[in-house]
């Protein structure tokens, strides 16, 4: 009986690793491998072709359902399907912002929303981008001010977004708006979808520190754009609650993650940024006063430090998703990794940095720059980590309110 | 509050049953007066947990223990630490009575291991010297063969409750060659031997005393080495494992503590008309706080699994939960005293 369940297992490693080996790029995990510019049609066509294929085999689409697209697979085969995408160097299916729409679906969708929208995220075939932050209401998100004003069956928006990353590949999107100038704080809310092709609906590209030319983050204006009332999701002026379910499950505490064993690891995006295994390379390779900076036990230790920071954050990943999935857990614990794999992901980019010396003041397009300048555009890429998804004084907030009780001020 | 998950029904209910014994059986009045007793131990509490099954939880049913397992054995562990519950647990269970078991002889368990089992004896482990670090090298009490005996001469510091303790394992020289490593080896000593001489070092933390032992031409029988003759150095390392995830433990129950006592204080305290509890500062350090006791939980709980499972990783997994739990337990600690502001140092 073990055994047989052991050879099920072992047949599906196999399986994937078969599926992978015939479905990634070419020269895919090669320095011969050349990576499409993020957010470029090249890059959106290449992950809507490949999570496709990974849907269509099984592969993603945990933790949904099955009558709204969802995948059903024991933890044992959605640890060894994690595992083989893992080992190829995170080809992990992009459905990107997409997924905080399916757990705030799941939780407050009507059955017809559920039916629509969530079907084509799992298979990446839409990708969403975030209408939450405004100019003036940031960490204060219930004081946003894009208004929606109800004409007939039709909401009607006017205001202006900002710091939305995927703004130019979006589709669709939500949107968190003011639906009463009377209603009391946190009940003038409203949570909708919106298609990105409807009138009156315009974006622009926002420039950030890296001074990389494609920007990640832009701005969404609304000039009378209209909505159909059947794409507000939960009651009018329950916007705020139906945005704390997206806002957990950003951090990395919704279930759809928990299902995939990605609780608390929002940090996907900050591991990319490099990790421990990296620092290390590129210890042993750089010289400095004479020696490796490999040989420096100061160096060393600090490496190790982080090494067990990361050690620490997956298992505590790896609890939290326990606990979400036996509902012990809101959700809200997430952000602790939020907190500390962003924190620590902007010390090892200083540490980088640090090992380079002189070298570090050197950006993207000087030919002496270590790694094409890759090591100075992450360390700058990782200051923007600590802000976006709740900085981490708010995520802190979150955590002795939510989680140890402690009073608002 | 801390959240508990992975834990067996069985395990929930020795967690419980551990946390209402310790509440009732050692609160904090009996632990000053432990504190306070030269020995700090109480016979008449370690019967009470010998009749709950704790000495030998984790030895096999016929040693007279009940056959669970290391991670169960973490769960009294966090709990004792929690309690700050002084006495000989650590010392008889974790840094003798595991040894005996990997490594004693079948007639070496059956001496020993019941009567562990049973509360009918204390034991503790006699290491460290001068250096006071766990370094072959620095390692000199002698063994001297002499017919079917050994004679023991030299001197023991930071051992802990040995005068507690019936009997000691004691770590001694009985070669010296090239390696230091080779040539050490572990004797079940008893305690009441002539020659032996016993006396307080004056530590910080009166809830585990500790002692400097000297052995004055100590007799020990053969039959009491335990593992190889010279062979000592990787039982150490092995004892030095397990000690180290059961002390990752023991952290994670003070920490957890102190935390759950400094958020209830921050809610009850009030300055400038509010409940300190308000204020930003504080709370963000009560945040970082239970991140920590949470990582902490989570490496140690996974460093007691492989310790467990003998898993590939065990050396690594309970030196970092070591590293960080005792990190985390100083930042939590030191963040209680600061946050209680002026009752927090008197």
């Amino acid at each position: 009986m073990v055994s047989r369940e052991k050879d099920k297992l072992e047949a599906l490693r196999q399986e994937v690793r078969a599926f992978l080996s015939k479905n990634l790029p070419e020269k895919w995990g090669t320095p011969a491998y050349k990576a499409p510019e993020p957010g470029s049609p090249e890059a959106i066509n290449l992950s809507k072709t490949f999570t496709k294929k990974l849907y269509d085999a099984g592969y993603t689409g945990f933790g949904v359902p099955a009558q709204y697209g969802g995948v059903e697979r024991p933890p044992e085969e959605r640890n060894i399907i994690r595992t083989e995408l893992l080992r190829q160097g995170f080809p992990l299916p992009f459905v990107g912002l997409g997924r905080l729409v399916v757990d705030t679906l799941l939780q407050w969708g009507t059955e017809e929303q559920k039916k629509r929208f969530i079907p084509s995220i799992l298979n990446g075939q839409v990708h969403w981008i975030e209408g939450f932050s405004e100019p003036n209401a940031g960490s204060d998100l219930a004081g946003v001010q894009t208004m929606g004003v109800k004409d007939g069956d039709e909401w009607v928006i006017n205001g202006q977004k900002c710091w939305t990353s995927g703004w130019d590949y979006g589709e669709w999107g939500f949107l968190l708006c003011k639906t009463s100038t009377t209603a009391p704080r946190h009940r003038n809310l409203s949570f909708f979808l919106f298609d990105c092709s409807t009138k009156g609906f315009s974006r622009r590209p926002l420039r950030q520190m890296t001074g990389e030319p494609h920007a990640q983050y832009g701005e969404l204006f609304f000039d009378d754009m209209r909505i159909p009332k059947d794409q507000i999701v939960g009651e009018e002026g329950r916007g705020w609650y139906v945005a704390m379910t997206t806002l957990i499950a950003e951090r990395g505490g919704g279930q759809v993650g928990a299902a995939a064993g990605e609780a608390g690891l929002m940090g996907r995006m900050v591991r990319s940024l490099g990790g421990v295994d990296d620092l290390i390379e590129l210890a042993k390779k750089t010289k400095r006063y004479g020696q490796s900076v490999w040989d420096d036990a100061t160096f060393r230790r600090r490496i190790a430090q982080f090494a067990i920071e990361n050690e620490a954050q997956r298992a505590y990943g790896v609890r939290l998703g326990m606990m979400i999935r036996n509902r012990t857990a809101s959700g809200n614990e997430a952000s602790m990794t939020k907190v500390t794999r962003t924190e620590q992901g902007k010390r090892m980019g200083d540490m980088a940095c640090e090992m380079i010396g002189a070298y570090s003041q050197l950006v993207r397009g000087d030919e002496r720059a270590i790694e094409e300048g890759d090591l100075v555009f992450n360390m700058l890429m990782s200051r923007g980590t600590t802000i976006y998804m709740g900085t981490s004084e708010i995520c802190r907030n979150i955590l002795s309110e939510r989680i140890l009780g402690l009073p608002r001020g | 509050m801390a959240i508990e998950i992975g834990l067996k029904e069985e395990q929930v209910m020795l967690k419980k049953m551990a946390r209402d014994f310790l509440a009732t059986e050692t609160p904090k009045t009996f632990v000053r007066q432990m504190m306070a007793d030269e020995v700090g131990h109480s016979p008449e509490k370690w019967r009470k947990m010998a009749e709950l099954g704790w000495q030998g939880l984790v030895f096999p049913e016929q040693y007279g223990g009940s056959a669970m397992t290391f991670r169960d054995l973490t769960i009294l562990c966090e709990e004792m630490g929690r309690a700050v519950m002084p006495g000989p647990f650590y010392s008889t269970v974790v840094l003798v009575g595991l040894p005996l078991l990997d490594f004693g002889t079948e007639s070496q368990k059956k001496e020993f291991l019941p009567k562990i089992a049973s509360g009918d004896m204390v034991c503790t482990l006699a290491v460290l010297e001068e250096s006071g670090d766990l370094w072959a090298d620095d390692l000199h009490l002698k063994a001297q063969k002499r017919g079917n005996e050994y004679v023991l001469t030299g001197n023991k510091l930071f051992v802990t409750d040995a005068k507690a303790a019936d009997y000691m394992l004691v770590v001694a020289r009985t070669r010296r060659t090239e390696n230091p490593e080779d040539g050490i080896t572990l004797f079940m000593v008893n305690a009441r031997e002539w020659g032996i001489w016993i006396e307080n070092m004056v530590v910080m933390d009166q809830t585990r005393k500790q002692y400097e032992v000297r052995f004055t031409n100590v007799p020990v029988s053969s039959a009491n080495i335990i593992g190889e003759l010279h062979g000592g150095w990787k039982i150490l390392q092995q004892i030095a494992l397990k000690a180290s995830a059961a002390l990752a433990a023991e952290m994670v129950g003070v920490g957890e503590q102190a935390m759950e006592m400094t958020v209830a204080y921050l809610k009850d305290r009030k300055q400038f008309d509010v409940v300190i509890g308000t204020f930003q500062a504080l709370k963000h350090r009560a945040a970082d706080m239970l991140i920590a006791m949470e990582y902490s939980r989570s490496l140690m709980e996974w460093a007691a699994e492989c310790v467990k499972e003998n898993h590939d990783d065990v050396a690594m997994a309970v030196a970092m939960a070591k590293s960080y739990c005792g990190d985390s337990l100083k930042f939590v600690t030191d963040s209680g005293v600061q946050l209680h502001g002026g009752i927090g140092f008197t």
